[in-house]
C-alpha cells in the first residue's frame, strides 16, 4: 500500500528529469557567448515562426553596436530552386521584423551558411521614428526549409556584413543552425 | 494487490504500451478502410500518380474526371504508363466515371519534367465551348497547369485524344486558377518573372481559348514591380462569383500568415490596370486577416445561407458565409493545426470569423500516423446537391471529412472515410536525431463533387482516386433519396 506514493513521486521526479534535460539541450543560456557576442532573448512578439537565436556585440568588439537574429522557417522554401533570387530574401529574411518599410541598396550575393547556399543582401531599413539603419539579410536553404538571419546596427553595411557572417560561421552556430534546421 | 496498487499497475503497463497503441494507428496494407457514413463506389490506382485537383464535368452523356498530378517522386520520378508503356512525367489523368463502380482509365497527358511541386500539371478546369461567348461549339476546354511554367487550353471534346490549343507560357509559378465559363474571364495564378512574389493573379479573358486577351495583373500592394519593403504573403488561389455576385474571393498564405481578400471583380476587370500600389488597392473591399499560425488555402464563397436559429430575426436571417480551409504543410504535426474556418462577410467591410472545425487527433493518433495531419482543401462544385449544405474537407491522414454546414455557426462532421494503403502508397519522412523516420499513411489532398452526389478524393502519396458515396444519416443531411 505504501508503494503508490513512491512509485507516484518516481514518476513524476523521472518526468521532471528528462523534462529539464530536454530544456538544457535545446534552450539557449541568456549568458551564453559566441566570441564577442552576447546572446540575449528573441526580442520580437510571436509570429507565424517560432522564435530564433538573438545576439548583441557592442562597440569595443565590433565597432559599434551590432544586432543579429537568426531562425530556421521550416517548410517555407522551393524545395528545388532554394533561394534563388534577391526577391526571394526580400520576402522571407525577417527585415520586416524591425521595419515594413526597407530598400535594397544593391544586388546580393551568393553565399553559404553552415554548407547551406543561399542569398546575403543589404538593405537601408527605414524605422519608425524616422532614422535610417543599415541592415543585412540572409537566407539559405535545404531542401524545403530555410535558415534566415538579420543583421542591423549603427555599423555601416560592409562592417554588418562582416560581422554577421563571422558569427554564423562560428562552430557554435554551425553546429546550432544544423541542428535546428532538423528540428532538434 | 490493493486497489490503488491496481491503478498504478494499470497506468504502468498503459505508459508502457503506449507505442504500442501508437504503432496500432499505423495502417497497414490489406486493412479495410476507415468510414463512417460514406463508403467506397469504386477506384483508380491513377498510375500511381501523386493527385491533386480534381474535375468532374459531365459531358455529354459521360462523367469525366479530370485529375492534376504533382510532379514524380524521388524514387519514380515519371511512373511508366501501362497505356504507352513509357516512363511519363506527371501530368494529367483523364477517367471515364460515368460507372462510378467501374472507372476508366482514357489518357494520361504528361505535364512538366520535375518531382513534387516542382513538376506535373497539378491544377485543371473544364468549360464546355458551348458555354463560353467565343468558344467552338463542339469543344471541351481543359484549362490545366503545366508545372509551373506555363498555363495549357486543350480540347478535350474526345478526352481520350485531347489537342492542344493555348499555351501561356514564361511563368516561374503557377497555382488554382479559376475560370468563369459563362464569361470567359480566367484568374490565372501565376508568377510573373517581375513580380516580387512567388504566385499572384494574371486576369485572362479566355472567352475564344484559341485566342487568350490578358486584362492585367493583379497582387497585393508591395508585391508589384520596382516595390520595396515588406513583401505580403503570396496567393493561394481566387474563387469569383462572376458578373453576378461581382466579387471575387482570393485567398492568401498556406499555412501561416494568411487572409481573405474580398475583391469587386467589375472594378478588378475595368479599373486602372498599371500595377501601382493604389491601382491594385483599389478593387479590394475587405480584407480578413488569419492568425500567424494558418493560411487560406481555399476561399469557398456561399452568399445568402439562410440560417434556421435566425430565422424568427427581423434583420439578419440570411447571412454571406465564406468557409477558408488553410493547407497542412508539415508531416507529423511539426506546425500549428491546419483546419477549416467560417466567416460572416454580410457585412462586406467588417468581416469576422465565427467557427471553425478540425478532426480530433486522438480519434485517431493522426500525429503519430505518418504524413501530414490536417486540412487542405475542400469541393469546389456549387452544384445544389451539396452547396450550403454539405462541405467535403480533404485532411491528408484523416482522409475526407464530410460536414453539415446549414449552420456555419456550428458544422458538425456528419462522415469521414480514409482510404486504404496500397503497395503503391508512398512513405512520408521526419527527421529523428538526424535521420529520416518514414511512415506510410494515406494522404487525402484534395476533394470534388458532381452533380450526381459522388464524393471524389485524390491521395497525394499515389494511392490513387477513390470514389465515395455517402450513407445513412449524411444522405439525409444532403437530402439525397
Amino acid at each position: 500500500m505504501r508503494r503508490w506514493p513512491a512509485i507516484a513521486a518516481a514518476m513524476v521526479a523521472l518526468g521532471a528529469l528528462s523534462g529539464a534535460a530536454a530544456y538544457q539541450h535545446v534552450a539557449p543560456r541568456q549568458d551564453e557567448r559566441t566570441g564577442a557576442w552576447q546572446e540575449i532573448a528573441w526580442p520580437f512578439p510571436r509570429d507565424g515562426w517560432p522564435a530564433g537565436k538573438a545576439f548583441r556585440c557592442g562597440v569595443a568588439a565590433c565597432g559599434a553596436e551590432v544586432a543579429v537574429y537568426v531562425r530556421p522557417k521550416i517548410g517555407f522554401c522551393n524545395c528545388d530552386r532554394g533561394v534563388a533570387d534577391d526577391d526571394e530574401v526580400d520576402r522571407v529574411a525577417d527585415l520586416d521584423l524591425m521595419s515594413q518599410h526597407f530598400v535594397p541598396r544593391a544586388p546580393g550575393d551568393v553565399v553559404r551558411i553552415a554548407d547551406m547556399p543561399g542569398r546575403i543582401r543589404a538593405y537601408d531599413l527605414n524605422m519608425s521614428d524616422g532614422s535610417r539603419h543599415a541592415a543585412i539579410g540572409v537566407a539559405v536553404s535545404r531542401r524545403c526549409d530555410l535558415l534566415v538571419a538579420v543583421a542591423h546596427g549603427r555599423a555601416d553595411a560592409p562592417e554588418l556584413r562582416r560581422a554577421a557572417l563571422e558569427l554564423l560561421a562560428t562552430r557554435e552556430m554551425t553546429r546550432w543552425a544544423m541542428a535546428a534546421m532538423e528540428g532538434r | 494487490m490493493s486497489g490503488r496498487l491496481k491503478l498504478a499497475a494499470s497506468f504502468s503497463i498503459l505508459f508502457l504500451a503506449y507505442p504500442g497503441i501508437a504503432s496500432a494507428q499505423q495502417q497497414v496494407i490489406g486493412a479495410p478502410p476507415e468510414e463512417r457514413n460514406m463508403k467506397l463506389v469504386g477506384a483508380s490506382d491513377l498510375q500511381a500518380r501523386s493527385g491533386y485537383q480534381p474535375t468532374i464535368h459531365h459531358q455529354g452523356d459521360r462523367w469525366i474526371a479530370y485529375i492534376g498530378h504533382h510532379g514524380g517522386s524521388d524514387d519514380i520520378p515519371a511512373p511508366v504508363n501501362p497505356q504507352t508503356g513509357k516512363a511519363e512525367p506527371n501530368g494529367t489523368s483523364i477517367v471515364d466515371v460515368t460507372d462510378p463502380a467501374q472507372p476508366k482509365y482514357l489518357r494520361h497527358l504528361p505535364g512538366q519534367e520535375g518531382k513534387y511541386e516542382s513538376g506535373g500539371a497539378q491544377m485543371v478546369r473544364i468549360c464546355d465551348g458551348k458555354a463560353l461567348p467565343k468558344g467552338d461549339r463542339n469543344a471541351v476546354y481543359m484549362l490545366r497547369t503545366f508545372g509551373g511554367e506555363a498555363h495549357e487550353i486543350w480540347n478535350v471534346a474526345d478526352p481520350a485524344n485531347p489537342v492542344l490549343i493555348t499555351r501561356i507560357a514564361g511563368l516561374k509559378d503557377t497555382h488554382k486558377n479559376w475560370w468563369e465559363c459563362d464569361t470567359g474571364i480566367a484568374f490565372l495564378v501565376s508568377g510573373a518573372p517581375d513580380w516580387r512574389t512567388r504566385r499572384m493573379t494574371q486576369v485572362y479573358d479566355l472567352s475564344d481559348p484559341a485566342h487568350p486577351q490578358k486584362i492585367r495583373d493583379f497582387g497585393l500592394p508591395g508585391q508589384e514591380p520596382g516595390s520595396t519593403g515588406a513583401v505580403p504573403t503570396e496567393l493561394h488561389g481566387p474563387i469569383s462569383t462572376g458578373p453576378s455576385g461581382n466579387r471575387v474571393y482570393f485567398g492568401y498564405g498556406t499555412n501561416k500568415g494568411g487572409f481573405l481578400q474580398i475583391v469587386d471583380r467589375e472594378k478588378l476587370l475595368n479599373g486602372p490596370k498599371e500595377p501601382t500600389a493604389d491601382n491594385l488597392r483599389l478593387p479590394e473591399i475587405a480584407r480578413l486577416a488569419m492568425s500567424a499560425f494558418n493560411g487560406a488555402h481555399t476561399t469557398f464563397p456561399m452568399p445568402g445561407m439562410p440560417i434556421a436559429e435566425f430565422a424568427k430575426d427581423k434583420d439578419g436571417k440570411t447571412r454571406d458565409i465564406v468557409m477558408i480551409v488553410d493547407e497542412a504543410i508539415l508531416n507529423e504535426c511539426n506546425e500549428p493545426r491546419q483546419m477549416v474556418w467560417f466567416a460572416d462577410i454580410t457585412v462586406e467591410n467588417r468581416p469576422m470569423m465565427i467557427s471553425s472545425y478540425t478532426v480530433p487527433e486522438a480519434t485517431g493518433s493522426f500525429c503519430e500516423r505518418g504524413g501530414r495531419f490536417g486540412a487542405h482543401s475542400s469541393n469546389e462544385s456549387m452544384a445544389p446537391v451539396y452547396y450550403k449544405k454539405m462541405a467535403f474537407i480533404s485532411f491528408f491522414n484523416a482522409g475526407v471529412r464530410a460536414l453539415d454546414i446549414r449552420d456555419p455557426y456550428h458544422p458538425v462532421e456528419v462522415g469521414y472515410f480514409i482510404p486504404s494503403i496500397t503497395a503503391a502508397t508512398d512513405k512520408r519522412c521526419v527527421k529523428i536525431d538526424g535521420k529520416d523516420r518514414c511512415r506510410v499513411a494515406i494522404q487525402t489532398n484534395n476533394v470534388e463533387t458532381d452533380e450526381r452526389g459522388y464524393v471524389y478524393i485524390v491521395d497525394r502519396a499515389n494511392t490513387g482516386l477513390h470514389i465515395l458515396e455517402l450513407t445513412g444519416p449524411a444522405r439525409v443531411v444532403a437530402g439525397i433519396q
